[in-house]
């Protein structure tokens, strides 16, 4: 039993090797699914901005509310911008955009293919000649890759605004003393760390949902069991990848442990 | 042109085709009947490629498809038009998209034209009126004629393939669809039909072929069929045997 399980886990990660490489190598060969690739970044960018805002604002302001209170004690409350930006910029603000993304938009994908695989629309496609991961793979991939680092920017903004309105009006600190921390922490080595992330996420995010949605068996059943385990395995490669990462790109950068 | 040579599929370690072997014209009109979960659709998603069996060959044409890559089936695919079960149409274009989509994909036919195009194969299946609607807004019927209209656009088949054409849908629905069927294939293009509904498979086919637990337990006219003493068949025809008696009386 374990040992049919241990070989149905290897080739699932075979599967989604190949289907990640093959998603990828349709950004080279023709046909071009624009239209297709607009419409996934309206759906994964347009659609989620208001909720990664909204969630990266109130991730800003508990992030400051519990520095502020520990610093305040330490006698060091002037560093809470700096300390709420270098958090957001690297590392909490890829991550929950990133989460936010999983939960809304890797969700979708994996419930939209694994229905068109069930209500045999995909195998339409191969009928008709169409390449499936050409044409669903590829501008999800594209658009995820795209968008995610687009709304981990915007949300970085939002959580900053939110530390900012703590500090401020509620913590009693000078607006250009958590501005101008802020601004400290916004240098190349930083911002860079914190942008790699979403490019990453994104395409393990669609790769992983895409998968899980195309090997969708088993009626409404299946349908419920490739959503949730979409929604888990990015969840997991998110949180994996991010301190692989982030040991790279310490390393990379020249920071010191 | 379909010939299965001993051919064997499972599915979930359970046997779904065991050891086939018949051949098909492309000029017979057949039906394959079975309950669910017989292999019925299984047959034919073998037909295209769509899926390998574990033994045996498929030969189409005069090729072995089974062992043939992705590309190397497009053009056995171009054979046949399927209509697959409750249409399978694509839920995020319109009626007229979705007849359009080979005409925008594999031609350079300007937009006037595959506009013409596809009001033409939409007045053949009677459903021009629908030409702007979401697949969710069509009814039952409405889904199959438009995934038949979709099917004729695609190319030119030399076989038709139909998935539960009539399941799901009320008596006067499913005779029109019979019709549609048996129209298109005025012009000796053969077809395959696949149904659990024995009424809807009289109607339109010569040949019936019916599988049971992996065998295939009858091949042959309706004569045949109606006259087996196959307890299996007996009871799936038993339906038919009540609407009968019903129009006798």
């Amino acid at each position: 039993m374990n040992t049919l399980k241990i070989k149905g886990l290897i080739s699932d990660l075979q599967d989604l090797y190949l289907l990640s490489f093959h998603g990828l190598l349709g950004l080279t060969r023709k046909p071009f699914y624009f239209k297709d690739t607009l419409e996934q970044m309206d759906y994964a960018g347009a659609g989620s901005f208001v909720i990664v805002v909204l969630v990266s604002l109130f991730v800003g302001m508990a992030l400051s509310l519990q520095l502020a209170a520990e610093l305040s004690v330490l006698g060091l409350k002037m560093y809470t911008g700096k300390v709420v930006g270098i958090s957001i910029i690297r590392e909490i603000g890829p991550v929950a955009a990133a989460l936010v993304f999983t939960g809304r938009v890797g969700s979708g994908i994996a419930s939209e293919l694994g229905s068109m695989v069930l209500g045999h629309q995909v195998d339409t496609l191969r009928v008709f000649g169409v390449d499936p991961v050409k044409k669903l793979v590829t501008p999800r991939i594209l658009s995820a890759v795209i968008m995610l680092p687009a709304l981990t920017t915007i949300g970085d903004a939002a959580s900053l605004f939110g530390g900012y309105y703590i500090a401020v009006f509620m913590s009693h600190q000078s607006a250009h003393v958590y501005w101008s921390s802020v601004r400290d922490v916004l240098i190349f080595e930083n911002v860079f760390a914190g942008i790699v992330k979403p490019f990453i996420f994104g395409y393990l995010i669609a790769c992983i949902s895409c998968y899980m949605g195309l090997s969708t068996r088993g009626g409404a059943i299946g349908l419920r069991s490739s959503t949730t385990r979409a929604v888990v395995a990015s969840i997991i490669m998110i949180i994996v990848s991010d301190f692989i990462l982030t040991r790279i790109l310490l390393y990379a950068l020249g920071f010191s442990v | 042109m379909i010939v299965f040579d001993r051919v064997s599929f499972s599915y979930a370690n359970r046997l779904i085709l065991g050891n086939m072997t018949f051949s098909i014209n492309a000029d017979e009109r057949v039906a394959i009947l079975g309950g669910s979960g017989e292999g019925k659709t299984t047959i034919l998603k073998l037909i295209l490629g769509l899926i390998r069996p574990d033994s045996g060959k498929i030969i189409i044409a005069g090729e072995d498809i089974t062992e043939k890559t992705e590309n190397e089936l497009r053009e056995t695919r171009m054979k046949f038009s399927i209509v697959f079960q409750e249409g399978a149409l694509f839920d995020s274009l319109n009626v007229k998209e979705n007849v359009a989509f080979c005409l925008r994909e594999y031609t350079k036919m300007s937009e006037k034209a595959i506009d013409q195009r596809v009001r033409e194969l939409l007045r053949t299946v009677d459903v021009e009126q629908a030409l702007e609607f979401k697949p969710e807004e069509l009814s039952g019927g409405m889904h199959r004629r438009v995934a038949i209209a979709r099917s004729l656009a695609a190319f030119d088949p030399a076989m038709f393939l139909y998935d539960e054409p009539t399941s799901g849908l009320d008596p006067v629905n499913a005779d029109n669809i019979c019709r549609l069927i048996l129209d298109l294939s005025r012009n000796g293009k053969g077809f395959i039909i696949v149904t659990h509904k024995v009424f809807d498979a009289i109607k339109v086919a010569d040949r019936f072929m019916f599988l049971h637990d992996g065998m295939l337990l009858l091949d042959g006219g309706k004569e045949k069929l109606l006259r087996t003493p196959i307890p299996e068949i007996q009871v799936f025809i038993s339906e038919l045997q009540y609407t009968e008696e019903g129009k006798n009386v």
